[in-house]
């Protein structure tokens, strides 16, 4: 008889959080079919291991086998794993999967987390997220100034530098904070998952998104583990992600148009709005300067955001005389 | 299984005597080093820095602090007992004085730590000191500090609009009205209480040969500035100037000031309260660490997969649905920590629910008044260990498991009400 | 005999201390989330490193308080019997809970909590937010910390008990936060 294994998933994740917990109950199923029994997964949620962030540390120790969560999350522990998520103004979904697969992201992907003992792959993508829920609409540059809003990360930094204020709220209390004003601003995901949190009752301004195109979740697996499974195994884990990231990225498209319509229906206040031009040009030049600044840091990092440019600039120009053609020509038979 | 011998070892060993956090992490390290092996340790630093990083957990020293401060300066004796001379020579105007001030606390944050220790803090020991029954006193404030869970904002509230998809306005709307119900089912109750057994809360004694008018004047003049105090914690939050967390920061600050104003100020005085502040808070936590340990060691030798199988064999009507898994939720709750019911059983009675075409907001709400009562219930409600943990050595365990008796039925009958006439709670019950 | 006294007064030397520290963050963190909320409010400026801080001072306040609120006897017990028995049962009570409960529970969690605040060192963590605190290492440290200062006053309580036993002490005086309402 051939040898089984049970691996053990710790996901960032809620046990119900949909989209994000579907991807890898998918994977899971996949994968034990695909081996016919041989290759179990065992996932434990957010509130059973009760360290969502901490899934990094755990799969590193061996704590746990594998993980789910996004690459961005270590932006704090290791400065590069910033770039496997998505970037502001950076590729969409259909570009990244491509560089990933095709334009070397995944070798550099492997380079930043190798000395970590681990092994990242793509683990599905949420496709653009909305820019944020805004209680006042943006007109100029000046509404931005010293405007609150919860937004972490390398985002935060770029509307930090265009004068926002990126601020901390728990997320229990980020609902009574924007109703009571204590801030403007919320960014969160998107449709799907934002109506769960109710802003649509409390906001009418909603933004469309530039500083998450494409975000990438991750499969997180030790490298002990992984190198102990026999080759047959390691293919269908290779399947089984490779799948379960393209069914998230289509089941993320199908759950935000369901959940658009019905907020279209049932909360008219909403209003779908996109930031001037001036604003983006401003986020935009920001957005380069801190990258320049973080290719300074280290050689690696230049390398990543020079293959990361050289390959948008690349497919942009092909997306743009398909799909961006292609739309631009509905919109003039509509 | 072996989580299920752990709660019959624990309950034991906490009835010996020693602390309870440490009963429950010591029960915890023997179970989990049995069944699993030390590392299974290695995941406790995790669950101690998820703690640290919660912030909305910072609302328990700082409501503490509040409560210490009012009360080392004698201005929450002077709140209360003024508030109780407003209902002249009726007897239990204190409790009654006690209820409203922690239904003010509930509105103002959802942590129930918090405001069951600044209410043990702030209204026991005038209870006790004219007179009050021990049971009668630590039962309304236990009844009264737990309100906080109910009454938006509430941490229950958010974590079942999570795990159910439902927006949390909508909840904390649906849930004012219970909330306001419950609480002037408490006032009936100490009315009723007091009128057969008038011993239990005695009536403030007058004030010396002021006139009635005089005495409601100057009672007036006295509860303005604690209260007001409390009102702007509370209309912080509703101005958008602070976080709930933060409204209770706010509360420090403000009761300092309010020392300050009736020179009651000194920095010995702030030391001291910082003193009493970090023990009550460690006390607190500690439980919280210990507790943590425990529901590790539960869920990590299958407890959780053994509750999903009960929860699996529930009928498919929906009375008996319904009645069987609130008394299901309502004997956990007994048991195991209310975060632990919500993400554990609340999902796989949920798609339940839906399927028999029950109004799911009607159903988190009698969730989140089920999982309130969890925080009663002997022998593991965390209120009855906070609120000890305040009490005098005169207060015995005893006194407050007999004590929150009462407050447990109001708030079962309150459930029940709302089962079954959804309409006057403003909901119904299917679509 | 006498050496004991020496200990448990030493043992106890330093849980006070802790406290010391901990009452001090926890004066400051009032003060800082009070900043906080007059900076946002008033000034519309905000920190997130100062907001960061805030968690930090109230980590420090609740781990470092465990071990003095312990030598304190400011944890509630539940005294259904306790409060009954005389104070050799509850030295004799108190003496074996600090061995097999606090001591190794106490050890666990410095052990574990040793590698975990190394590897953020060595990681070089900080915050992953813009203006967020660099060296997470150091609050992360605490943990560990608290555990070592805990195991010593698990020590102290058996110290303590070994005194009642002896006739010496008694368990009379109430100067924990029971007794604090
Ligand atoms: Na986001
Ligand atoms: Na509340």
């Amino acid at each position: 008889a051939q040898d089984t294994f049970t691996l053990r998933l710790a996901e960032t994740w809620g046990p119900n959080f949909p989209i994000f917990g579907d991807t890898t109950k998918n994977f899971a199923e996949r994968v034990e079919k695909m081996s016919d029994g041989r290759l179990k997964v065992r996932i434990d949620s957010a509130n059973k291991h009760k360290a969502p962030l901490g899934v990094f540390d755990m799969v590193k120790a061996g704590q746990y086998d594998m993980g789910h969560s996004a690459s961005y999350y270590w932006k704090g522990k290791v400065p590069n794993t910033l770039f496997f998520t998505s970037m502001p103004f950076g590729m969409n979904a259909m570009e990244q999967y491509a560089w990933f697969y095709h334009g070397g992201g995944m070798e550099l992907m492997q380079e930043v987390y190798e000395p970590h003992n681990m092994l990242s792959f793509p683990g599905g993508n949420t496709g653009v997220q909305m820019g944020g829920w805004f209680r006042k609409e943006i007109k100029s540059l000046d509404d931005l100034d010293g405007l609150k809003m919860r937004i972490p990360g390398f985002a935060g930094e770029v509307f930090a530098e265009v004068g926002v204020n990126p601020t901390n709220i728990a997320p229990g209390e980020l609902y009574t904070a924007l109703e009571r004003n204590t801030i403007d601003a919320v960014e969160w995901v998107g449709p799907a998952l934002d109506l769960r949190l109710g802003f649509q009752q409390i906001a009418d301004y909603y933004y469309t998104g530039w500083h998450e195109p494409a975000t990438e979740l991750q499969f997180l697996v030790n490298k002990k583990v992984w190198e102990k499974l026999p080759a047959d195994l390691q293919e269908i884990m290779r399947i089984a992600m490779r799948t379960a990231s393209y069914d998230m990225l289509v089941h993320s498209q199908h759950a935000n148009a369901e959940a658009w319509a019905n907020i279209k229906e049932e909360y008219p206040n909403v209003q779908i709005k996109q930031f001037p031009q001036d604003i983006f040009q401003a986020m935009y030049k920001a957005n380069e300067k801190l990258l320049d600044e973080a290719a300074n840091e280290n050689e690696q990092a230049a390398r990543i955001v020079k293959s990361q440019e050289e390959y948008l600039e690349k497919s942009r120009a092909y997306t743009n005389i398909s799909e961006r053609a292609y739309l631009n020509t509905m919109d003039e038979v509509e | 299984m072996i989580g299920m011998i752990m709660f019959g070892v624990a309950l034991l060993m906490l009835m010996v005597g020693f602390p309870v956090a440490f009963t429950f992490g010591g029960v915890a390290l023997f179970f989990g080093v049995f069944a699993e092996g030390m590392d299974l340790f290695a995941f406790m630093p995790y669950r101690i820095m998820s703690v640290m990083q919660n912030t909305t957990l910072m609302a328990v020293p700082l409501f503490i602090f509040m409560g210490v401060v009012l009360q080392r300066t004698k201005l929450a004796a002077q709140l209360l007992t003024s508030m109780g001379r407003l209902f002249g020579g009726l007897p239990g105007g204190l409790a009654i004085s006690t209820i409203l001030v922690g239904a003010l606390l509930a509105a103002s944050t959802g942590v129930v730590g918090a405001s069951v220790v600044a209410m043990g803090l702030i209204s026991l020991p005038v209870m006790l000191a004219h007179g009050y029954d021990k049971r009668l006193a630590t039962g309304t404030i236990c009844g009264a500090g737990t309100l906080g869970q109910i009454v938006p904002p509430s941490i229950i509230l958010i974590i079942l609009g999570d795990v159910l998809g439902l927006p949390v306005g909508d909840l904390f709307k649906a849930a004012v009205i219970p909330g306001v119900v419950l609480i002037g089912l408490y006032v009936v109750y100490i009315l009723v209480l007091t009128r057969f057994k008038p011993e239990t809360a005695p009536p403030m004694p007058d004030d010396s040969g002021l006139s009635r008018g005089k005495e409601i004047q100057a009672a007036l003049l006295a509860i303005i500035p604690p209260l007001a105090l409390i009102v702007v914690v509370l209309g912080s939050i509703f101005a958008g100037i602070a976080t709930p967390t933060e409204s209770s920061a706010l509360g420090g600050v403000g009761a300092v000031v309010l020392a300050l104003i009736y020179r009651q100020f000194s920095f010995q005085m702030v030391w001291d309260a910082s003193k009493d502040t970090v023990k009550v808070t460690a006390m607190v936590f500690a439980i919280l660490i210990g507790a943590t340990a425990f529901s590790m060691v539960f869920s990590y030798t299958g407890g959780d997969y053994l509750l999903e199988e009960w929860m699996l064999a529930l009928p498919g009507e929906k009375w008996g649905f319904i009645i069987l898994a609130m008394l299901v939720i309502l004997v956990l709750g007994f048991f195991i920590d209310f975060v632990e019911i919500s993400f554990i059983i609340v999902p796989i009675l949920a798609p339940v629910a839906e399927a028999l075409g029950i109004n799911m907001l009607w159903f988190a709400i009698l969730i989140a008044m089920n999982l309130q009562t969890s925080f009663l219930t002997p022998p593991f409600g965390f209120s009855l260990f906070y609120l000890k943990g305040v009490s005098p050595p005169t207060v015995q365990t005893t006194d407050i498991y007999k004590g929150v008796l009462p407050f447990i039925l109001m708030q079962i009958l309150v459930l029940a009400l709302i089962v079954i006439f959804p309409e006057w709670f403003g909901m119904s019950s299917s679509y | 005999m006498r050496w004991i006294i020496k200990l448990d007064e030493g043992l106890a030397y330093l849980s006070t201390f802790c406290g010391w520290v901990a009452c001090a963050a926890m004066i400051l963190m009032a003060g800082n989330v009070f900043f906080d909320v007059v900076a946002r409010y008033v000034f519309n400026d905000v920190s997130i490193g100062m907001q960061e801080m805030e968690w930090h001072l109230y980590s420090v306040v609740f781990l470092l308080g465990i071990p003095y609120a312990l030598r304190t006897d400011g944890h509630v017990r539940v005294d259904v019997f306790y409060a009954r028995w005389s104070d050799k049962t509850k030295a004799w009570i108190n003496l074996v809970g600090a061995i097999i409960f606090v001591i190794p529970f106490s050890y666990l969690i410095w052990n574990y909590g040793y590698e975990f605040a190394i590897e953020s060192y060595r990681m070089g963590e900080g915050s992953g937010d813009p203006g967020g605190l660099p060296h997470r290492w150091i609050i992360k440290s605490v943990i560990p910390v608290s555990a070592v200062f805990t195991a010593i006053a698990g020590l102290n309580m058996a110290t303590h008990a070994l005194r009642v036993m002896s006739g010496e002490k008694t368990y009379e005086a109430k100067h924990g936060a029971e007794g604090l309402a």
